[in-house]
């Protein structure tokens, strides 16, 4: 079109550049590193800043096959959920750039324990990884410290460090060379001020990524959009607390929600189970990327293959 | 007593005494009283109450209604005892202009020599009194009441026709008269004519008792508002008046109080109250509904409007107000709701309207009120800040009386804390020192900037267990911080600060800095282009500006722009009750004064969460808090983190 210019924001911020796991050259044994930040634009506004990184997709494993997930996801692995190390090796193949490892809260669940599966996923895969533990404060921290001697030297991402419980978990990060995910309740100065207490910590920024917490496709999911572009905003304003890689789980999000999980007694409006669960995966992790998300975290094979469509298509 | 009687109403029926802080509301837990038969008492709530009190027999006598016989006894009292400062420092207030009687008073003393009537000159008393003063001070049309009718008569026959007319010239509301007769005194007295100015506070009641001759103030006192024992916010006190009945009695609890003080300061320079014929009071609009005897329920309810901002000038007969039966008292006007009279006052007493730079005015107390301008704009706006900084709200919390740490200092390197008390002053005389009780407001506000900037919480107030202090423990209540071990206390209980006090603490504070930025926001101004921040009111004499800003609680600017007033509200009020044009101008104030309903503004809440942090998200607002941060950092004894746990 002849005689229009298309407008252009000058940012003056930049996303810091992140880099998760270490090669053996660098302290680790992963075949491969995944550096993520950089931009100076928003999502895909390639014409306007740089991007010098596409957003990563990892895959969630866990050390047992869980039992709270629909048949269908269990399905889509072939089996291979019902050994962890198998099930990373699946991740891999199916083409994630990262590993994301979440220990169930199970009883056999303990430090040592930790220590063994992390030995078996590493070994079983190149990919860096990002590791979560059961989500109690205590446990988290139990598992995590474990998790981090035992990880020494692989830049691993350990997850989640909250406001009310990120001191055990930043001092093991310190320690033993490895990241953080910085998780806040969908509030852009909430995660301002994690980022805040974990650097006051003496973590250096470059090791910390932010999990803003987001809702799944119509289960909030505009007001987790909202609260990531006005940190990306913030970022590219120059606000440098708010100037990190965010980390989301829409797999975990949509797997949670009706639409993913109910093949049977819904509305026929609502159509084919398998195509709308994915769906529903698919866009929440979209829309979540179109916001500013650098990781996300999937479950599904074919989602990781169908964002990945997206993101390499809108890349160009 | 009938059954369903709550147990604080039948104590007061008895005669006896018993402080109810949170106006009934069964929210404080200090209205405990031993019961010996539980069975015949039903309490609606027990929340504050521990296990143990409860398996002793305490319950709340606010939510306790008795069954049957049962026997009370009420555990000793705290006394209200607190360093009275406007009472015992002796004031020299300097005023904005030369005072002149004659040119700025409404009221006026004038000597009048009438004829005696005769079966020449039948005119009535009343008449010939007009007609003298028209003639020997040029005044017509001067009104008069009924009461100082009846006694006319007889004064001026009493007084061989030789009188002095108390003569009130106009009012704010009658500004071109006509004027009205007070008093008629016996004799040509002319050397003094009295007038009193009132702050009513939500915690204290002071007065100043001024010659109207000469400007001067004679004497002056100050008393707590004996309403606290029927609440100790405004809030508290809303809910509590407008219970049936109730009213009348916080009017009557005020009036007391203000006649006490009246009394005192009279007795002081050797004059009867009813010698005084002008009274300004000046107060938030709860006290001055209250005193007048509105309902104020409708202050504490969306959309939060009062009965009236400007009310008219009453009668001191009609409140009991000791003073002249029939001397205006005139209670200065006010802006909305939580902008009561005490800020137009404290701004007419501060002169920030007169003054081109942009000001700030703060009035900390329960509620947070503020003015941000100069002479051509004025705007306002009031925070709920909570009862924290009075000290209430926190577990070992208390008001700054007798035995309350008032400064806390904690040694960065080992967490020990010294601080200081508010001395006995029986104790002092002997060279003993006061074992504390519990902390006040300024002692909360150092205690909490020491142990952010030591390292002792974080940013976001949690404690720090990593220090390895005895000091930071998991206790009853969740993790806190001992400042007193049991050993030290009065009561023989470690004195702590948990974590739900601080968190408590830092949603005050935010509260009220979240205030300053959204009015500052509003008028497309920044907190760093303010030239002046003029502090009033008590809470200001006592606090450490520091510590003040180290936790966000005040803008960071440089220490030369804060200047402590004192009461401003009291000063606005004598300023009102000596010149016609100032009390013209307060009303100009409050009405120019744009007032913003915070909780009507979007951008509050981000405001507040950004404020609820150490000293707020945006360290960059703080450089002098950012560089005692980095000092420490650097030091690495106090590094917080040392690896692996």
């Amino acid at each position: 079109m002849p005689g229009i210019e298309v407008p252009k924001e000058k940012w003056s911020g930049k996303v810091r550049e992140v880099t998760l796991g270490a090669t053996a050259a660098e302290g680790g044994t992963r075949a491969r590193t995944v550096t993520v930040g950089g931009e100076t634009t928003l999502p895909f506004l390639k014409f306007e800043g740089e991007i010098p990184h596409p957003p990563a997709i990892a895959i969630e494993v866990r050390d047992q096959p869980p039992s709270d997930w629909p048949a269908l996801l269990l399905q889509a692995w072939d089996g291979a959920t019902q050994d962890v190390a198998e099930w990373a090796k699946a991740a891999e193949a199916a083409g994630a750039d990262l590993v994301a490892l979440r220990f169930n809260a199970s009883e056999q669940l303990s430090a040592p324990y930790a220590r063994q599966v992390l030995r078996r996923v590493l070994s079983a895969t190149g990919l860096p990884l990002v590791v979560f533990g059961p989500g109690q404060a205590d446990w988290d921290n139990e598992v995590l410290v474990a998790v981090a001697e035992e990880g020494k030297g692989e830049r691993l991402v350990l997850g989640v460090c909250e406001e009310k419980n990120y001191r055990t978990i930043v001092a093991a990060a310190l320690a033993h060379g490895h990241l953080v995910d910085a998780r806040a309740p969908m509030d852009v100065n909430l995660s301002k001020q994690l980022n805040i207490l974990i650097h006051d910590m003496g973590l250096p920024v470059e090791r910390i990524i932010m999990d803003p917490t987001t809702g799944a496709l119509g289960y909030g999911i505009e007001y987790g959009y909202s609260v990531m572009e006005r940190l990306r905003i913030a970022a590219l304003q120059g606000d440098s607390m708010t100037q990190l890689p965010m980390l989301v789980t829409p797999g975990e999000e949509a797997w949670r929600t009706k639409e993913a999980r109910a093949a049977e007694g819904v509305p026929a409006a609502w159509g084919d189970y398998v195509k709308r669960a994915i769906n529903w995966e698919v866009l929440t992790a979209s829309t979540l990327i179109h916001s500013g998300a650098d990781i996300v975290v999937l479950r599904h094979p074919e989602s990781l293959r169908r964002v990945r469509a997206m993101i390499n298509a809108l890349i160009g | 007593m009938p059954t369903g009687t709550l147990i604080v109403e039948a104590v007061r029926q008895a005669g006896l005494d018993l402080n109810i802080p949170c106006g009934g509301q069964g929210r404080c837990g200090r209205c405990a009283v031993l019961v010996d038969n539980r069975q015949a008492v039903r309490s609606r709530s027990e929340l504050r109450l521990s296990q143990e009190d409860r398996a002793a027999g305490y319950v709340l006598a606010c939510q306790t209604v008795l069954e049957g016989d049962v026997t009370v006894t009420i555990p000793p009292q705290e006394r209200i005892e607190r360093r009275l400062v406007t009472d015992r420092i002796a004031t020299k207030v300097t005023l904005p202009f030369v005072y002149d009687p004659k040119q700025h008073q409404p009221m006026q003393l004038m000597a009048l020599t009438l004829d005696p009537p005769s079966m020449d000159d039948q005119t009535d008393d009343w008449s010939r009194l007009k007609r003298a003063m028209a003639l020997q001070h040029g005044i017509s049309e001067l009104t008069i009441d009924l009461p100082t009718l009846r006694k006319l008569g007889t004064t001026l026959r009493e007084a061989n026709w030789m009188v002095t007319a108390v003569v009130e010239l106009d009012t704010w509301d009658r500004p071109q008269g006509p004027p009205r007769l007070v008093d008629v005194v016996p004799g040509h007295a002319t050397n003094h004519l009295w007038g009193a100015a009132v702050d009513v506070g939500t915690t204290t009641v002071s007065l100043y008792l001024v010659d109207l001759l000469s400007g001067e103030i004679a004497a002056q006192a100050a008393e707590y508002n004996a309403q606290i024992k029927r609440g100790e916010d405004v809030i508290s006190r809303i809910i509590y008046a407008s219970r049936n009945g109730n009213l009348q009695e916080m009017q009557a609890l005020v009036v007391d109080t203000i006649n006490q003080i009246l009394e005192r300061a009279c007795g002081r320079a050797g004059i009867r109250p009813s010698e005084v014929y002008k009274m300004t009071v000046a107060g938030n609009s709860t006290m001055i509904h209250l005193l007048l005897g509105l309902p104020a329920n409708s202050i504490r309810l969306e959309p939060f409007i009062t009965t009236i901002n400007q009310p008219p000038p009453v009668q001191a007969a009609e409140l009991g107000i000791a003073i002249h039966p029939q001397a205006h008292v005139d209670c200065l006007p006010g802006v909305a709701s939580y902008v009561g009279a005490d800020i137009p006052a404290g701004i007419l007493g501060s002169q920030m309207c007169e003054s081109k730079t942009v000001a700030l005015f703060l009035d900390i107390g329960t509620n947070g009120e503020m003015v941000l301008g100069d002479c051509d704009w004025l705007v306002s706006c009031a925070c709920s800040a909570g009862p924290a900084f009075e000290g209430a709200g926190v577990r070992d919390g208390m008001r700054a009386t007798v035995g309350a740490i008032e400064e806390v200092w904690i040694n960065s390197q080992t967490y020990e804390p010294t601080y200081r008390v508010i001395p006995d002053p029986k104790l002092e005389a002997q060279g003993q020192p006061t074992p504390p009780r519990g902390i006040c407001g300024s002692g909360l506000i150092s205690l909490l900037a020491e142990m952010f900037i030591t390292g002792v919480i974080d940013k976001a107030g949690n404690l720090n267990f990593d220090m390895g202090s005895p000091r930071i423990r998991r206790g009853e209540h969740g993790p806190e911080y001992v400042v007193a071990w049991g050993s030290e206390t009065a009561h023989g209980r470690d004195i702590a600060i948990t974590k739900v006090d601080i968190d408590n603490l830092i949603r005050a504070k935010a509260a009220i800095y979240a205030g300053f930025t959204v009015m500052a926001r509003s008028v497309g101004t920044d907190l760093s282009t303010v030239e002046r921040v003029l502090v009033g009111g008590s809470f200001g004499q006592y606090i450490n500006v520091e510590k003040a800003i180290q936790i966000g609680l005040l803008p960071d600017l440089p220490w030369e722009k804060f200047h402590f007033l004192g009461n401003t509200a009291l000063k606005g009020a004598l300023l009102a009750l000596l010149h016609r044009e100032f009390r013209h101008h307060l009303t100009t104030i409050a009405q120019k004064m744009t007032y913003l309903e915070l909780s009507a503004d979007n951008s509050f809440y981000e405001a507040f969460t950004s404020a609820l942090f150490l000293p707020h998200t945006d360290l960059a607002h703080f450089p002098s808090v950012a560089e005692v941060l980095a000092a420490r950092r650097n030091n690495p004894i106090s590094r917080s983190v040392q690896g692996g746990s």
